[in-house]
């Protein structure tokens, strides 16, 4: 390439850098770019060094220019910028880093929630963009998607298996397919949806669903007016009312049982119907019905079966429990289930404890715990706590708890803590990233000398991040296993393995102790690292169970169905 | 098994985490828009992470997600605006070769171009600091100079051949 066509190809790009390269001017750049590749060397180069400059321009100490003065350079990563005209020069690459890093927390979601198998029942979480300003650079609000709640259930079969709804959970846009049972639905619009099982809905909106199969109760407030039902060419809109709907193949009734609805098909004339009326639509059309308003189930008919079903459940586990008592396993066992009052001590309700069995209770409070009839304990200030002494030497251990968890709101939140964190104590809590951690001590006191230089002293197995908002408030069963054999840690969240790693034989420990020790928070005021010394949960624990064995994973699946609430 | 998956995943994220200046590289030689190229990393990012099952940890990590990075560069092109200098696609697929080449040596590129930087003079460095640091104009870079847009120009030519020149210098060795 001559001096020549190298300065010619220059200004053109520099021409191209300024904005100005157009018309002709262009296509002669592209002409050569296109048959030239040293030009194309050169071209990489021009811009290379552009995108260095850029990057450089971020790191750079300040200049004092009005551009500049005016829009300082982030020293942290900040969110993604849209174009600003005065920064767009010097905008941070910064943004795509943040973005990534939010990307991978939110896959990291999105992996547990498959391995889960539940990511269609659960809100979904994503990391939005605030609109502006944002609240707080680098940290987006979070937004949960969802048009209705599943409120009430009481022994629904769902059609798909590998999503089941729970309690509490928000529905998505979609299909919803029960074989059997009654589940409360409320919409985010204000109406109530009772439906009886085998069932099929597709969930459209806030306010409306299309229904092809199934048998339902609406209710529908004032506020919630023009919730529509569809029924494969019909329309049903409720005017704030009551009705009810039953869709079997070839035949739809519906009966208005107060207030108001208005039928719509197709090109026939919008048809009212006022309460104490029923039509029926089959092949023939639409005919008049006969009202018969029993054979839709009503919310408190629903309320009593879920009432039914509770006490069920809590006899079930009841009766587990007392097994349970008796197994030689069990080290610990927390039910917050005694009856009268509690005072400040905590039973053990291992029937041969091998241990002075009471907890003394410092602050945490008791409150009602998974259902109505049992206790719990409540973690809410940075002082509750439970103080334990179990004395002896084990090897293999389980932890196993159900905990309603507020929010993470501690660097650690703490389940189980020994105190001193000697060789051989374990530490069982949540971070605050929502991953389950579990350690055993493996170098004994070396803090006392100064932590600098000492080497590893444990190996923390950290799940991946299982928590979500949607969670808070929600009884979790979270259960970790510690094989002192081949050093392998499995933690669970609902009966299923989230994590198992093993420990690397140089820092495994096969004997464990745990001697002094909290649930809930962690006692070690004199520890150099005060800092970390709040670490109480901010939620609730009903059953807190040790037991001296590595548990299996079919046995923590049994556990968490006879505890489900 | 998830052990392993969780291994595949942190190296996966590692290697991303370090590439992204290289992939920035990359998609802003061919697009030439910061604001825009940003964009497309980010694209290019997502992308990535939806392919984690494809990737191999055996294989050089750079080529093959750059290859997904071209591909969201020419769908980028595809829908904007011309409203100003933009490759065609033909130029992408030309060009892409070279700046995958260019691209993985990006990071020491950089590292010349800093100490490059220092080697200028006082007022060649201003100069560079006004127009790519602050980005202003040539125009407003030559009335706080006191000089002509020309000779900014020109100026700023100058500079731009012998900051290559230093940064192929000490790539490359010092005879070379």
């Amino acid at each position: 390439m001559s001096d020549e066509q190298k300065r010619e190809i220059e200004e053109l790009l520099l021409e191209m850098e300024t904005g100005q390269l157009q018309g002709k001017r262009a296509e002669r750049l592209k002409s050569i770019l296109k048959n030239s590749p040293a030009a194309r060397e050169d071209f990489i180069q021009w811009q290379l060094m552009n995108a260095a400059l850029k990057l450089e321009a971020e790191i750079y100490p300040q200049v004092d220019t009005p551009a500049l003065a005016a829009n300082p350079v982030p020293a942290a990563p900040t969110l993604p910028r849209r174009k600003d005209p005065r920064i767009e020069g010097i905008g941070p690459v910064w943004g795509t880093v943040a973005t990534l890093v939010f990307l991978v927390a939110a896959a990291s979601l999105f992996a547990i929630q498959f391995s889960g198998k539940k990511e269609a029942s659960q809100l979904v979480e994503k990391e939005a963009s605030s609109p502006n300003p944002p609240v707080s650079p680098g940290r987006p609000e979070k937004t949960a998607e969802g048009v209705a709640l599943v409120t009430r259930m009481v022994d629904v079969l769902w059609s798909d298996p590998a999503s089941p709804l729970e309690i509490g959970d928000a529905i998505k846009p979609g299909t919803l397919a029960m074989d059997q049972g009654l589940v409360q639905i409320e919409f985010f619009c204000g109406a109530t949806l009772v439906v009886e099982g085998p069932a099929e809905l597709k969930i459209e909106t806030a306010s409306l669903a299309r229904v092809r199969r199934g048998r339902l109760r609406a209710t529908v407030p004032p506020v919630a007016r023009g919730f529509t039902l569809d029924v494969d060419g019909i329309r049903v809109v409720d005017l704030g009312t009551e009705f009810g709907l039953a869709v079997e193949p070839g035949k739809t009734d519906v009966q208005v049982f107060d207030g108001e609805v208005e039928i719509h098909s197709g090109r026939q004339p919008v048809r009212k119907l006022p309460a104490g009326q029923a039509i029926s639509r089959t092949e023939r059309g639409i005919e008049s019905a006969e009202y018969s308003p029993d054979r839709f189930v009503t919310m408190s008919e629903l309320e009593a079966k879920r009432a039914d079903q509770i006490s069920t459940r809590m006899r079930n586990w009841r009766e587990w429990a007392n097994q349970l008592r008796e197994d030689p396993r069990v080290l610990a066992f927390y039910s917050f289930d005694q009856a009268g009052p509690w005072g400040r001590t905590l039973r053990n309700s291992a029937t041969r404890p091998l241990f002075d069995p009471s907890g003394a209770i410092v602050g945490a409070r008791r409150v009602s715990g998974r259902w109505t009839g049992k206790g719990g304990l409540e973690f809410k200030h940075p002082g509750d706590r439970v103080r334990l002494n179990i004395p002896g030497e084990f090897q293999s251990l389980t932890f196993a708890a159900w905990v309603r968890i507020d929010s993470l709101d501690r660097l650690y939140n703490s389940l189980f803590l020994t105190d001193h964190y000697d060789q051989g104590e374990p530490h069982w809590q949540i971070l605050d990233s929502g991953r389950l951690f579990f350690s055993v001590r493996w170098r004994s006191d070396d803090w006392k000398r100064g932590q600098t230089g000492q080497g590893r002293a444990h190996h923390p197995v950290v799940s991946p991040p299982f928590w979500k908002p949607s969670m808070s408030g929600k009884w979790l069963q979270i259960v970790t296993t510690f094989d002192a054999g081949s050093g392998t840690v499995t933690h669970y969240l609902n009966g299923r393995p989230i994590h198992s790693e093993k420990i690397p034989e140089q820092l495994m420990v096969t004997t464990t102790r745990i001697g002094e020790a909290t649930i809930g928070n962690w006692s070690i005021p004199t520890r150099p690292d005060e800092k970390f010394a709040i670490r109480n949960l901010n939620g609730t624990i009903d059953e807190l169970l040790i037991l001296t064995q590595a548990i299996s994973a079919d046995e923590v699946a049994l556990m968490y169905r006879k505890g489900k609430p | 098994m998830e052990n392993e998956d969780a291994e595949k995943t942190e190296t996966f994220v590692q290697r991303l985490t370090e590439n992204q200046n290289r992939i920035f590289a990359y998609v802003f030689s061919l697009l030439g828009d910061h604001a825009r190229a940003s964009d497309v990393v980010q694209e290019t990012n997502l992308v990535l992470w939806r392919k984690i099952g494809d990737y191999d940890a055996q294989r050089p990590f750079l080529p093959w997600a750059l290859a997904f990075a071209r591909h969201q560069v020419l769908s980028n092109l595809r829908n904007r605006q011309r409203d100003r200098f933009v490759l065609d696609g033909e130029l992408v697929e030309l060009l892409s070769q070279e700046a995958e080449k260019q691209a993985s040596q990006f990071e020491s590129w950089r590292q010349a171009l800093k100490l490059c930087l220092n080697r200028l003079s006082a007022s060649s460095r201003r100069l560079i600091e006004k127009r790519y640091f602050a980005a202003q104009s040539i125009s407003e870079v030559a009335a706080d100079m006191g000089k002509s847009a020309g000779s900014m120009k020109v100026a700023l030519l100058r500079i731009r051949h012998q900051l290559g020149e230093c940064i192929r210098r000490s790539t490359h060795g010092e005879t070379s």
